[in-house]
């Protein structure tokens, strides 16, 4: 592929937003190798892994079923392709939970250290968020400091992750109906922890075979999840940093600057972010910058720590999961820091076609061919000091001939909480409510999840986005699909212009986007608490609310977790990329169908935005249909 | 006449045709050992992609007559006798790659085989697995395959089967109660999805 006119068409199949398209050419013209490039060269990829239908658990296989009814039927001990495929998913849910429950294990204890004093840098900002989650967990919080309150919470948070408490605090959040469904159907999540390793003994060869019974518990295993490790991740991140208020910043390759020190902060956790942008505002670091040369230090977040920072900071964000090579392509990055989830192993050979270093930092992820600095809450401001002077001294280092910035950033909203919608709502759901009722908006749909080169770089986001608001359906997004709509500026006021004219009047009474930003992956667990509110208030079960979800260009096994706890709690959720169950016809069925009986939620896949949207337009057509509105 | 029969609506693209030919033209026909060998083995058949779904193993065909012996200055190609194969004789193949260019397939591709001492590359294409013929066996990538998309046996067998299925489909509005293979409703789907992912 040499003639530029190919290498265009090409990038212009790869991603939506002109800025991205611009660098794939670049990476093309450099001889960069992307996530693209290593998905041609995978084709073609296994039908039976694709399908869930082979079994890579012991070594009396690796284990394929025919697809086709023909033989092998069964795997070497009797497994069915029921059992295979549901197993198989619990697996990858499993992980995906693990992502986000681990990742909120280091928040309580980094609060906890922080009550201690043993994490200088960090300190308690949100102290109403930490009184009322005191209050939540039966915290006795009159005349007491709050540093104590903090290690009883933090306390009370960590038993949950394990086998003596037994129940999750925040669950209690859900409507009683919602609850009730999960006490019937044995659901109900007991412990962040536990969930997961149970799920791996079932997975375990020769221990759970009844696909329903498997996929009840991964049900389960979701829910701990999402009413457990992701929203004390959540909560706990609010209780350090502050809990997100609307704000205005900017979003795209653009942002990224000619003449400062250009850091990408990469990742999850903003216990690491938060620190950097901390150390950046030394004035020592801005002088040494000065004195290389540079006009100041450049903070752009990506992926979800990059919405962390966005959300609470207003830090500007300068892409998704597949602009990670993008940016360094940019050939204007000094560093890219990186804890965990989502960072690709190649970076570092992308990196290594510029001046970028790429740098890890935690324990748990580190990549061959990085600068390792390892990362603790302890000595967080320093460490977080000496990664800048790295990026700074990274500087001269940069080849101007070779930095292209391919345009200018798109400004974005975002900073929509929970507690930052409902103050827009004037302190309470009932204008939110009004306006569903009297059809004016007709629902609500997430539209969540990550970007996946199988199809078209933001596409799916941003289409179903658009079609949507078209329909006088709210969405509220987060993670990568959030960053998407921001490039495409859907994430403004002036995108109610787009909208129908019922949710265009309420955008415009309010001046709110027609697309609310509300986090990161793990603040789906916002999603989960502005449902639950709402459906308190109306005396109903979340699967009773007109409300949807939509993975369309999902890749993680987060999402796996992600999709099945919100399906689970009652919403129906649609997926653009097949999930690895469609070689077991019972399984399908269950997810696809059976579910409607049990949660009043499935799952469905459709690749085409447009006609997703259709999906999710009738979803909400019948929900509203038996609210009688 | 016997042939490896492709059904391509049946193949998922796992590649054990692909493995299990280069194992078994491997020196120690083994796959822990195959993949240390110096002059490593490949495969002769080949998986071909289209939009990132669609898969077709393409082998040769063993033609009659053969295009790529017509054009074979040495005679290096050669054809056997009771099976009808078209051979190799590595010795005699000069790596012209005329034969290739002959192909209306496109799977002769050159490499090195253990049985010459030479480091230059030869014409190894398939070789109809002649040797496990002989002794009684199916060809590797046949008996590799576990969804039916390559089935080896009698040509005219093979044709008249998918021939049955496809009538008894027709007219099977007739009110017939034979039943036919036919491809599970959640893998038609499960293609569906992948042919709506290959459109967008």
């Amino acid at each position: 592929m040499c003639d530029p006119k190919t290498m265009r068409k090409e990038a212009e199949k790869r991603s939506l937003d002109k800025l991205d398209q611009e660098m794939n050419v670049k990476a093309m013209q450099e001889g960069v190798e992307t996530a693209w490039d290593r998905l041609s060269l995978q084709q073609p990829q296994c039908g039976f892994g694709q399908l869930g239908v082979c079994c890579n658990n012991c070594t009396m296989g690796p284990c394929r079923i025919d697809p086709y009814g023909g033989k092998p039927t069964h795997g070497v001990c009797g497994a069915s392709v029921d059992t295979i495929v549901a197993r198989n998913l619990l697996d990858d849910l499993c992980v995906g939970a693990s992502a986000h429950s681990d990742h909120g294990r280091e928040v309580v204890e980094v609060l906890q250290e922080t009550a201690e004093g043993t994490a200088p840098g960090y300190q308690i900002v949100d102290k109403e968020k930490l009184y009322s989650l005191a209050a939540e967990y039966g915290i006795q919080t009159e005349g007491r400091k709050q540093e104590e309150i903090a290690k009883d919470l933090t306390v009370g948070m960590l038993a949950e992750y394990g086998s003596i408490k037994n129940r999750l605090q925040l669950s209690e959040r859900a409507p009683v109906p919602t609850k009730e469904i999960w006490k019937k159907y044995g659901i109900v999540p007991r412990g962040i922890d536990r969930e997961i390793v149970e799920a791996l003994h079932r997975i375990h060869m020769g221990v759970d075979a009844d696909y329903v019974n498997i996929l009840l518990h991964a049900m389960r295993t979701a829910l701990a999840d999402g009413w457990g490790g992701s929203m004390i991740a959540t909560e706990c991140s609010d209780i350090l940093f502050g809990t997100p208020k609307p704000v205005s910043s900017w979003v795209n390759l653009g942002t990224l600057s000619t003449d400062k020190i250009n850091v990408v902060l990469h990742g999850h956790n903003p216990l690491l972010s938060e620190m950097i942008v901390h150390a950046a505002e030394d004035p020592g670091l801005k002088k040494y910058a000065e004195e290389k040369g540079a006009k100041g230090i450049n903070l752009v977040g990506m992926c979800c720590t990059g919405n962390e920072l966005l959300m609470r900071s207003g830090i500007p964000i300068a892409g998704n999961v597949l602009d990670q090579e993008l940016a360094i392509a940019t050939g204007a990055v000094e560093a890219m820091i990186v804890d965990y989830q989502c960072i690709y192993p190649s970076i570092p050979a992308t990196a290594g076609c510029y001046h970028t270093k790429v740098v890890t930092t935690s324990k748990k992820a580190k990549i061959p061919g990085t600068v390792y600095m390892e990362f603790n809450p302890e000595n967080a401001i320093d460490i977080a000091k000496d990664i800048i002077r790295l990026a700074i001294d990274n500087y001269p280092n940069r080849n101007a001939d070779r930095v292209r910035i391919p345009g200018k950033p798109m400004k974005l909203m975002a900073g929509f909480s929970e507690e930052a919608i409902c103050t827009a709502l004037g302190g309470t759901y009932k204008p939110l409510i009004d306006a569903i009722v009297a059809g004016s908006i007709k629902g609500v749909v997430g539209i969540v999840g990550c970007n996946n080169p199988r199809i078209k770089h933001d596409y799916g986001h941003v289409t179903l986005a658009k079609e949507l608001i078209k329909r006088n359906i709210l969405v509220v997004e987060t993670g990568c699909a959030a960053i998407a709509c921001g490039k495409a500026g859907l994430l403004l006021p002036e995108a109610a212009d787009l909208a129908g004219d019922g949710l265009k009047s309420v955008c415009n009474l309010l001046g709110i986007p027609p697309v609310l930003h509300m986090g990161s992956c793990v603040d789906n667990s916002r999603i989960l608490v502005m449902a639950a509110k709402i459906a308190n208030e109306l005396g109903v079960g979340i699967g009773d609310l007109p409300l949807g979800g939509a993975a369309p260009e999902w890749y993680s096994q987060k999402a796996v977790s992600i999709g099945t706890y919100f399906v689970a709690s009652g919403v129906y959720t649609v997926l653009g990329i097949p999930p690895k169950i469609f070689g077991s016809q019972n399984v399908l069925s269950l997810l696809a169908d059976g579910l409607k009986g049990i949660t009043n939620s499935s799952f469905a896949v459709e690749p085409d935005p447009v006609k997703a949207a259709d999906l999710l337009e009738a979803e909400i057509e019948r929900k509203r249909k038996a609210l009688n509105i | 006449m016997k042939t490896v029969f492709v059904r391509q609506e049946l193949c998922v693209g796992c590649r054990h045709c692909e493995i299990a030919c280069a194992i078994e033209h491997s020196l120690n026909k083994d796959l822990f050992l195959a993949i240390h060998e110096k002059k490593p083995s490949k495969p002769r058949i080949h998986i071909e992609t289209v939009d990132n779904y669609q898969t077709f193993p393409n082998r040769c065909r063993h033609c009659d007559p053969a295009p790529c012996m017509q054009v074979c200055p040495t005679g290096a190609l050669y054809r056997d006798d009771i099976t009808g194969s078209v051979l190799v004789n590595y010795g005699r193949c000069i790596g012209c790659a005329v034969c290739a260019m002959a192909c209306p397939f496109g799977i002769i591709e050159f490499q090195q085989v253990y049985q010459l001492d030479t480091e230059r590359e030869v014409n190894a294409k398939c070789d109809d697995c002649i040797q496990r013929q002989k002794e009684g066996k199916i060809p590797a990538c046949a008996e590799a395959c576990k969804t039916g998309a390559l089935e080896f046996g009698d040509a005219n067998d093979l044709i008249r089967t998918s021939r049955t299925d496809f009538t008894t489909k027709l007219i099977r509005s007739q009110g017939t109660d034979v039943t036919v293979p036919t491809i599970p409703e959640h893998i038609s789907a499960y293609k569906a999805v992948m042919e709506k992912i290959a459109s967008l």
